[in-house]
């Protein structure tokens, strides 16, 4: 009896310390052994000294941070705090999506982590002198998702200015958005809000919440925060009734003295904020008062990250490659034009662009996350649509480096010929080298034409001197490009690819985004993947499988025969 | 328990063990036409089991016959007179109606170099005989061995991580849309099983350097010869096994 409790209660102190040891911990003291730690994985790009400014760093952006200035992006902290330790190693465990830093979870044990955020610490005396710890964000008022809250979100999202950097549907093409920079002077885009697997900080409701309520700290995107809200003071009610009489041309003499009352209201609410954050002793009623307006900003809060969540897929969507290929469609008739709503019932395909950096001069830094592409064919013609998120609409500007002119353009690469088999050579795949690629390059400042290329290597590209039939449609919204493309299957020019249905084919693309320095072997690309034109299904399946039926239900039937005449001779 | 029932449990079991537990929780999935060979093996088993003596082969029959023509096994016989063709309705039919899917490419992801090792035109020496020239220092002079390594750390950290990953696990941040991957150096199975000058090949002459097993024309590795001078190639590979702790194998030592 005695030994079953000892164990029970040690059981529970097990428990207890495990518990203790996930649940938010403190970082060590710095110690020798986070300075080695810091000295081998992470100083190459943060630097010996934290600045920043680590070997690694002069090809990076965003750069690696600088550790002396105190300022953390993701943090579950306020706005103007220091994030605690478990902020950063949570950071430190997961690596930030969208940017060179790497998840350390499985080259760091977990001790090797907590002494190296010890010793980052030292690089900012703030983290010593700190008297308190810093303000969480109360994350309690959650509002669950629903169209509501969306639409809801929706407005604020537009009445707190997000619009201007993130763009109308948030594909990061504000206004703003070309001429941010970050606290270092560092161009800074906003995020594309439709791709959150390139968020820093992850993409949950959750983490989107801290983002916008606590700021980035140190990046262009200010924190929204309590009187930054709209009506702050106010109840929901009250603040769109506000909003509703501040858009009337013309108010009656009650409305106007309703409306001077609600301002009255917000002004005194906004004076309560400004004398909390200058450090005022609040008196009871104001604290109430400050208490019941931050509880409708919360609430509207979880509203925009509910809508935020609204814009983007459940999670990346998987590349194009194995069984997923490309798979033109077959359809009789007329192939689709752009805007014909048969392309909405096409799933795309995603094919994922990475810097190029095998040739000079590279670009290590890219922009342009993903081409997707749909594809119909008929007896005689190919269409494509091309579709991808670019956030400027550049045409012709110049480089100051180089003076060299810089647009958005595509891509498409195919082989000359059709390799023969799995194990016959292809074309090198950027740009072609031994053996010719046959390119379709299109750019923004000639929308409505794809010129035909032949390339043996980025360097030694020709234009074709045949140009086929090939017809070309584009256009720019919201930070999106859309290009339709049609060719015949088969032409005249003996340089030109020639499609057959069932043939599986080597695509590529590059991608050129203007404002981001792109220009040249200056580009995001892929490597080469596959399309297909889908073969009509063969109409043997409606033949095949039931004459192999009937012939198997005969074959039960005369065993059965055969066996009974043989037990009655028996 | 009847011996044809123990038979089918056999060898639905045995697909069952090949296709989930082989090929599921202990190792990756099986390709379909080696569980078919298997399985094949197993019908074989049987039917010399079941052939070596005429009672044993009347007792296995015994159950067919009896659903074949017994009255009392009626439904039996009507539930797979049903069953069996719409089986094979099915089955044929997914067989027809299957898509294409592309062909895998077959890909040597270590075809043998050539004989003679070269620095753009210049000839370093054979393949087997050349070594890093700053090998030795590791332990004649620690101190310069040290050098080396951090310049080949500054080297690596300058061209290679955004491939091949800041732990060199070949998971740097553009790596995974890279086809081929790029080479994980933490694999115990390719440090230890080439030789510097492999790796000095490999480096120098990148991807289109490869013969046409390596399919040259798909491999993102670029060509180093042109930005990297040799001494930074082979601080680089020193490098490359002093962050790893695995040790490049040398001429004539077993793999
Ligand atoms: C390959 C370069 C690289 C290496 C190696 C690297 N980092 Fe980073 N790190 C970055 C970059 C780039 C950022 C900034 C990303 C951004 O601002 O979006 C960053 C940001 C951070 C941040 C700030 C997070 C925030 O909330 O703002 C911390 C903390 C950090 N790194 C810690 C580490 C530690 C600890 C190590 C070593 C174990 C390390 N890093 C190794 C590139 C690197
Ligand atoms: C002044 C321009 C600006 C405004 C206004 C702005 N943002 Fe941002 N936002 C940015 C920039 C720049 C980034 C990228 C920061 C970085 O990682 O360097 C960003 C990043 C984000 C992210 C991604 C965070 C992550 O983990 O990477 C979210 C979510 C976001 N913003 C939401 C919002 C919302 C919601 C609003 C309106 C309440 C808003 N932003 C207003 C500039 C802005
Ligand atoms: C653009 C991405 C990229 C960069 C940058 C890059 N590599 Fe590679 N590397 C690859 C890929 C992909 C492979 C695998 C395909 C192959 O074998 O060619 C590879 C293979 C290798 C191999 C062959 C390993 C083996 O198992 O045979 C070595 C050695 C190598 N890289 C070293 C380096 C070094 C050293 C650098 C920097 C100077 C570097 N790589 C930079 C992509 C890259």
């Amino acid at each position: 009896m005695r030994i079953r409790t000892v164990a029970l209660l040690l059981i529970l102190f097990g428990m207890f310390g495990v518990l203790s040891l996930t649940y938010a911990q403190n970082a060590p003291e710095a110690s020798e052994k986070g300075k080695q730690v810091y000295e081998n994985s992470c100083a190459h790009c943060h630097g010996t000294e934290g600045r920043g400014d680590g070997s690694a760093a002069e090809n990076l952006l965003p750069k690696p941070r600088d550790f002396t200035r105190g300022l953390y992006k993701i943090r579950s902290t306020g706005t103007g705090e220091l994030p605690t330790d478990q902020d950063l190693f949570d950071i430190i465990t997961e690596g930030m999506p969208g940017s060179s830093m790497p998840p350390w979870d499985t080259a760091l044990s977990a001790n090797d982590r907590w002494e190296v955020v010890a010793y980052i610490k030292t690089f900012y005396d703030g983290f010593k002198e700190a008297e308190t710890p810093p303000k969480q964000i109360n994350l309690s008022g959650k509002v669950p998702y629903s169209e509501q809250s969306v639409e809801t979100g929706k407005a604020l999202y537009t009445e707190l200015g997000c619009v201007e950097c993130h763009g109308n549907i948030g594909r990061g093409d504000g206004t703003s958005a070309p001429d941010l920079t970050d606290e270092w002077g560092f161009q800074s885009w906003p995020a594309n809000l439709t791709q959150g697997w390139n968020f820093r900080g992850g993409a949950d409701t959750e983490d989107i919440f801290k983002r916008f309520v606590g700021g980035l700290a140190g990046s262009a995107m200010p924190a929204f925060e309590g009187d930054s809200f709209p009506g702050f003071g106010l109840t929901a009610e009250e603040s769109s009734r506000m909003i509703e009489l501040d858009n009337k041309d013309e108010m009656t003499e009650a409305e106007e003295e309703e409306s001077a009352q609600l301002y009255e209201k917000y002004d005194a609410a906004v004076d309560i904020a400004l004398n909390l954050a200058e450090g005022t002793e609040l008196s009871a009623e104001e604290k109430q008062i400050y208490d019941d307006a931050m509880k409708v900003v919360y609430e509207k809060s979880w509203h925009l990250a509910n809508y935020v969540k609204s814009l983007m897929p459940e999670k990346r969507p998987e590349p194009a490659i194995g069984n997923n290929v490309l798979r033109s469609q077959y359809i009789h008739g007329e192939l689709p034009e752009m805007d014909n709503a048969a392309w909405e019932t096409l799933e795309a395909r995603y094919f994922p662009l990475v810097g190029q950096i095998v040739i000079e001069p590279r670009q290590f830094n890219p922009t342009i996350d993903a081409v997707n592409v749909k594809s119909y064919y008929n007896d005689t013609e190919v269409a494509f649509l091309f579709v991808w998120d670019d956030r400027t609409h550049t045409t012709d500007e110049t480089d100051e480096e180089t003076g060299k002119t810089l647009e958005d353009a595509l891509a498409v690469q195919f082989p000359a010929k059709v390799p023969q088999g799995p194990t016959a050579p292809k074309p090198y795949f950027l740009w072609g080298g031994r053996l010719p690629v046959y390119l379709w390059h299109w750019k923004a400042s000639a929308p409505e034409q794809v010129t035909e290329l032949t390339a043996k290597g980025v360097n030694n590209a020709e234009v074709q001197e045949a140009q086929g039939e090939l017809k070309a449609q584009a256009t720019y919204t919201e930070g999106q490009y859309k290009l339709w493309v049609k060719r015949a299957l088969k032409t005249e020019d003996k340089k030109d690819l020639q499609l057959d249905p069932g043939v599986f084919v080597p695509i590529a693309f590059s991608a050129w985004d203007g404002a981001n320095g792109d220009v040249d072997t200056k580009r995001v690309m892929t490597s080469w993947y596959t399309f297909v034109l889908e073969p009509v299904p063969s109409s043997k399946r409606f033949i095949y499988p039931p004459v192999i039926a009937l012939l198997s239900v005969g074959f039960l039937f005369g065993l059965r025969a055969f066996v009974q005449r043989r037990n009655s001779e028996e | 328990m009847s011996l044809f029932t123990i038979c089918l449990i056999i060898l639905v079991g045995s697909w069952v063990f090949l296709r989930f537990v082989v090929g599921g929780i202990i190792s990756v999935p099986i390709p379909g036409s080696v569980i078919a060979m298997y399985m094949g093996l197993i019908v074989i088993a049987i039917l010399v089991h079941i052939s070596v003596e005429d009672s044993l082969f009347r007792e296995f029959r015994r159950p067919i016959l009896e659903t074949l023509v017994d009255d009392k096994r009626r439904l039996h016989r009507r539930v797979l007179v049903v069953l069996i063709p719409l089986l094979l309705l099915g089955y044929t039919y997914s067989i027809i109606a299957q898509r294409a899917n592309p062909p895998g490419s077959p890909r040597d992801a270590h075809p043998s170099p050539p004989l003679e090792l070269t620095y753009k035109d210049e000839v370093i020496g054979t393949m087997q005989d050349v070594v890093n020239p700053f090998r030795h220092y590791e332990k004649d002079d620690p101190e310069a061995f040290r050098a080396h390594v951090e310049n080949g750390k500054r080297v690596y950290h300058h061209n290679c991580f955004y491939c091949h990953g800041d732990h060199l696990d070949g998971q740097g941040h553009f790596a995974p849309y890279l086809q081929p991957l790029p080479a994980n150096f933490q694999d115990p199975g390719i440090i230890p099983n080439f030789q510097e000058s492999f790796f000095f090949w490999r480096i120098a002459k990148g991807g289109p350097g490869l013969p046409a097993a390596g399919t040259p024309w798909d491999s993102a590795m670029p060509i180093w010869e042109n930005t990297l001078t040799k001494d930074e190639i082979w601080d680089v590979i020193l490098f490359l096994s002093d962050y790893t702790g695995y040790q490049f194998r040398t001429f004539g030592e077993a793999h």
